[in-house]
């Protein structure tokens, strides 16, 4: 991906607002201690270095708008250095969303290859 | 590129200057957490690393001031405050009777109401904080006893903040801004001190007292002045009373007045509830401009 277009980035920021709620919320869910930003934009890039799909400052809205869905809850912590950190966690709304979410997903995915495929 | 991370918060400030003051508040709340701990952790890996080379990294990461400040827009597009929900336009006489199913106007009453509780205890906090801080000043733990206090208040604006945006669907800050972290604490209340928006956080919580006072007695004023006129026919007819008393004789209104009294204090309140709804949209105009520091 050497020429990046506009049109290629506005598509792929179209793909990621809906994707991002669905890999952030996974995420969580698989996390048993609850995650700040940092972490888990690291913890992204660890799982795929070879995709940089998504800028990690972009996270940080999806994050709080989730919360304010109430699927997700958080607390503030005073770190040792720096500021205090939130710190990420999945509710049971959010794992009900999530199971909904996943079929979803599933059901898209077939039904784009499907149709790429021609 | 940014030398600091202020450098870059400051773009994103630019960058964000049409949007919402308060989503920009938490853009650049979320901002400092990432690019501190980030530079943390640069650092700690590679002492030698400048803080400029180290960002460059990292903000290629993070994304640049306009990636940030869209993402921020576009979220927020997609979520805003729950009472905002545009009313949909209607007749002036539609309007003035609609406003019963209006959530705001209710919100607004609600919020006057409670006003009434804060602005006491706002006001009992800040003048006792104040005095408490300024008299202790001579004494070895008067300057942390500042700090405390100083920080209280900044916490308790953000408070009245998510309450302005719950009762008047206001949008305001969603969390803390920390701007000195890493500081020792004599220069944290320094900078407190020397932040403008301190102290338009003390004077709101000042005002919030004579406004709740306000609120209060004009809600119960108006309340028992409506329920009175409509409640003159009950009490004239099944209580068999005059609704006038003066110097020990009950005096009655007629008959053909009941209608035009129920009316009245139907009327009375509508318009309370008309007026309560606007003045809670100028409250909340007022919380934003002294408890959002810009």
């Amino acid at each position: 991906m050497a020429e990046i277009t506009a049109q290629t980035k506005k598509f792929q920021k179209e793909l990621n607002s809906g994707t991002s709620s669905l890999v952030l919320l996974s995420v969580l869910s698989h996390s048993k201690e609850p995650m700040y930003g940092y972490q888990i934009a690291k913890l992204l890039e660890e799982n795929g270095p070879d995709f940089p799909m998504m800028k990690q400052g972009t996270l940080y809205p999806v994050l709080r708008s989730l919360e304010e869905n109430g699927l997700l809850e958080s607390t503030v912590e005073p770190s040792v250095s720096g500021p205090p950190r939130r710190y990420y966690k999945i509710t049971k709304d959010g794992r009900a969303a999530l199971d909904e979410w996943l079929d979803i997903w599933k059901l898209t995915k077939k039904f784009v290859d499907v149709n790429l495929k021609g | 590129m940014f030398n600091t991370i202020e450098e870059y918060l400051e773009a994103l400030k630019n960058e964000m200057k049409d949007a919402d003051s308060a989503l920009t508040h938490d853009a650049q709340s979320d901002a400092r957490e990432h690019l501190t701990t980030a530079l943390t952790i640069a650092r700690e890996a590679n002492p030698e690393i400048s803080e400029a080379d180290a960002l460059k990294k990292i903000v290629e990461e993070y994304g640049t001031p306009e990636e940030t400040a869209s993402a921020y827009q576009e979220v927020e597009r997609r979520t805003s405050p729950v009472l905002k929900q545009a009313v949909k336009p209607r007749s002036a006489l539609g309007s003035f009777f609609g406003v019963y199913t209006d959530p705001r106007a209710w919100g607004a009453l609600l919020f006057m109401l409670i006003a009434f509780v804060t602005g006491v205890f706002y006001f009992t906090w800040a003048v006792t904080g104040a005095s408490l801080s300024l008299s202790f000043a001579i004494f070895i733990f008067g300057l942390p006893f500042a700090l405390l206090f100083l920080l209280s208040v900044r916490g308790l604006a953000l408070l009245e903040g998510r309450l302005v945006e719950a009762l008047l669907g206001i949008r305001m800050p969603r969390r803390p801004l920390f701007s000195h972290q890493g500081m020792k604490w004599l220069d944290r209340l320094k900078a407190l001190v020397m932040d403008k928006a301190t102290w338009l956080m003390l004077v709101y919580m000042l005002i919030q007292f004579v406004l709740g006072i306000a609120y209060f007695i004009s809600i119960v004023v108006v309340l028992s002045f409506s329920l009175s006129f409509i409640a003159i026919p009950v009490l004239q007819e099944w209580l068999g009373q005059g609704a006038i008393y003066d110097n020990g004789m009950r005096y009655f209104f007629p008959t053909w007045s009941y209608p035009l009294f129920v009316l009245g204090g139907f009327l009375l309140w509508t318009t309370f509830m008309n007026i309560a709804r606007g003045v809670g949209q100028l409250h909340g105009k007022m919380a934003k401009w002294l408890l959002v520091s810009e």
